[in-house]
């Protein structure tokens, strides 16, 4: 392992997205950083004033949200109204991009403009996802549960309720597999082939980080300072199956990835230990490594073995695994 | 690790909120405050760190009302709570119609909240010159009040001194901890609002030292009213645990506060508690030295039984 690059932000590293070989670090408040493909910090865009939202690729560019209820793309600033802006992302195709503001999904196309999104939902949004493989939907995560839309029609085509509340929602890559992180200590998996959803509990704390292998056969879970990895195979996916528990950390999980070309799964934990794991058959190989400060956020780059690490402090390592 | 407090600002629309709100930004206090608003009226605070945002009310556990937070709080605090720059205090304002409930609830239920913030204060803006239009027919309006750790009795330029007196004695009845300032266009002294430091019953007994005898001749329109109790000698830490959840567990939703300190047979030190419908805490409030060994508790809340929480306590007398 390799650092190949090092930059600080103003803040604690909220989220990391690469482009090529762009890469965005948002910190919670302050300047958001565009790093080029050497790692040097290429131009810093204006933060969100209190606090910054995700940020996501759109078009080639850098979209960026917060809390003074804007959003910034290519040069243009929409203030949709008051209310502050916490997720932003791009549909798997581009052709789309979702802002989560109180009970309404805006959706912009690749001009900027105005897209069907929806509106009167019955609670604010804590977190969406676009379905991989069809931009038309997205699974709404928030109090009570999720609810799977097709825009342009009146009712949730899929729903996921329960009593407490969802506060992120990944959908993964295969497009079978819907997963909540909840408010108490659990998640909620949904089941698309089946319309069948589960509900995992156990863990010791709520659920910070979790990730959808590029394949869809395994997802990751924190909830402790153990990395739970449910199968998504077969007819009944992590039903009923013994998941594959992995240790190493020393405090709770808070980050977790897996590289879309070799399945190798990072994790970060709030003590500034990374863990990478290599999986041959039924082992799962270890690399430590530990850094200066706890560990926020963690992104694979798309093409390479290249990971970004951000931490609670503001730094942002580039590290390579290539051999 | 130090808490950041948390100031609660209810109070119906007109109260005198914003004022309030606006005051404490703009004088010099030193203080780095973020606020978080939910009423998004036509009027707004203009400020960087005032934060909109939706209410957003879920049930903690599956189908437990008593147990409702906040998600919007959660998430935005957990992100604020995450910066390098961290705040003196956090302010909510919550809209005219909220039920504070949730909102308080939001820091006992949340571990993350309960382990870096607490509740400073709930301050309830009482409109003296419109709130008895209310008082008679609102839940909100009532249990505003109930919730309130400080009452700021605003508007006090437009009513008659006698008839301040009687709302003033109308409030007493019903929330027997409050502290009760008259204010005219929200004019408090700022660490009246801010530096209130949570619950302290001594401070509650200074400013009012008959508070445990408030409420026994409550409004007959008010089904909201304080039940004080006070015994000399110690607690059956058993018998206590059981008697409390189970009046919080067969009378929760109609207890809006309780609050209390406790001596324990066989402990040193006094236990402070308070709690909030069904969520209880309580922490170690330090030695008795030579103070008396006396248990004093509260509750606040709608329709309670006087006869039967006194008669409840008694029995756990040791």
């Amino acid at each position: 392992m390799k650092q190949i690059a090092a930059v600080t932000a103003d803040d604690n590293i909220l989220g990391l997205a690469w482009c090529g070989d762009s890469l965005a670090a948002t910190p919670s408040t302050g300047g958001i950083l565009i790093l080029d493909a050497a790692g040097r910090k290429g131009s810093s865009l204006d933060g969100h004033g209190a606090g910054n939202g995700e940020s996501a690729w759109f078009d080639g560019s850098l979209a960026t949200c917060g809390f003074d209820g804007k959003i910034r793309w290519n040069g243009r600033a929409i203030h949709a109204g008051r209310g502050i802006i916490e997720r932003l992302k791009a549909s798997a195709d581009g052709k789309f991009l979702g802002a989560g503001q109180g009970k309404a999904l805006l959706v912009f196309g690749g001009d900027g403009n105005p897209a069907q999104g929806l509106s009167g939902l019955p609670a604010p949004i804590a977190d969406f996802a676009w379905n991989p493989a069809d931009s038309s939907q997205v699974a709404v995560a928030g109090a009570g549960g999720a609810r799977m839309w097709k825009f342009g029609e009146s009712e949730p085509f899929a729903r996921f309720d329960w009593g407490g509340a969802s506060l992120r929602a990944e959908w993964s890559s295969c497009g079978r597999w819907l997963v909540t992180a909840d408010q108490t200590a659990s998640v909620h998996i949904y089941d698309f082939s089946r319309a069948y959803p589960l509900h995992i509990q156990g863990y010791e704390t709520k659920v910070r980080a979790m990730a959808f292998s590029a394949d869809g056969t395994r997802l990751a879970t924190g909830g402790s300072s153990v990395i739970t990895i449910w199968p998504c195979t077969g007819k009944n996916g992590p039903e009923g199956v013994r998941p594959v528990q992995l240790d190493g950390h020393d405090g709770e999980v808070l980050a977790a990835a897996f590289s879309p070309q070799t399945g190798r799964l990072a994790t970060g934990d709030g003590t500034g230990m990374v863990l990478i794991f290599t999986f041959e058959g039924d082992k799962a190989l270890r690399k430590r490594l530990r850094l200066d400060a706890g560990i926020s956020a963690l992104a694979w780059h798309p093409e390479k073995e290249w990971l970004a690490v951000g931490r609670k402090n503001g730094a942002v390592s580039i590290l390579s695994l290539e051999a | 690790m130090d808490r950041t407090p948390v100031t609660i600002l209810t109070g119906f629309l007109g109260a005198g909120k914003t004022t309030l709100l606006n005051r404490i930004l703009t004088e010099e206090h030193g203080l780095r405050i973020a606020v978080i608003e939910n009423e998004f009226g036509e009027v707004g605070v203009d400020h960087e760190l005032v934060i909109n945002a939706d209410e957003e009310i879920f049930e903690m556990n599956n189908g437990c009302i008593c147990c409702t937070v906040r998600g919007d709080l959660i998430r935005i605090l957990g992100n604020l709570m995450k910066r390098r720059e961290k705040f003196d205090q956090i302010l909510i304002e919550t809209t005219g119609l909220a039920d504070p409930g949730p909102v308080v609830q939001t820091f006992f239920a949340d571990d993350e909240m309960k382990e870096k913030l607490f509740v400073n204060a709930v301050v309830t803006l009482v409109d003296a010159k419109h709130i008895l239009l209310h008082l008679d027919d609102s839940d909100e309006a009532r249990e505003q009040i109930a919730f309130a750790d400080v009452v700021l009795l605003n508007k006090c330029d437009l009513v008659a001194t006698g008839d301040l007196d009687g709302l003033e004695k109308r409030v007493r009845q019903m929330n027997a901890l409050a502290k009760i300032c008259r204010t005219t266009n929200a004019g408090i002294e700022i660490g009246k609002v801010l530096d209130v430091g949570g619950f302290n019953l001594d401070h509650a007994m200074e400013v009012n030292p008959h508070f445990l005898e408030a409420g026994h001749h409550h409004h007959h329109a008010d089904d909201v009213a304080s039940v004080g109790i006070e015994a000399d000698g110690d607690c059956d830490g058993k018998k206590l645990d059981e008697w409390l959840s189970r009046t919080v567990r067969e009378q929760g939703i109609d207890i809006f506060r309780m609050k209390g300190v406790f001596a324990i047979k066989g402990g040193p030190d006094r236990i402070i508690f308070q709690g909030v419908h069904m969520i209880i805490d309580a922490a170690n409030g330090g030695p008795w030295g030579t103070r008396p060994r006396r248990n004093t508790l509260v509750f606040i809340g709608r329709n309670l039984d006087r006869a039967a929480l006194n008669a409840g306590f008694q029995s756990c007398l040791a």
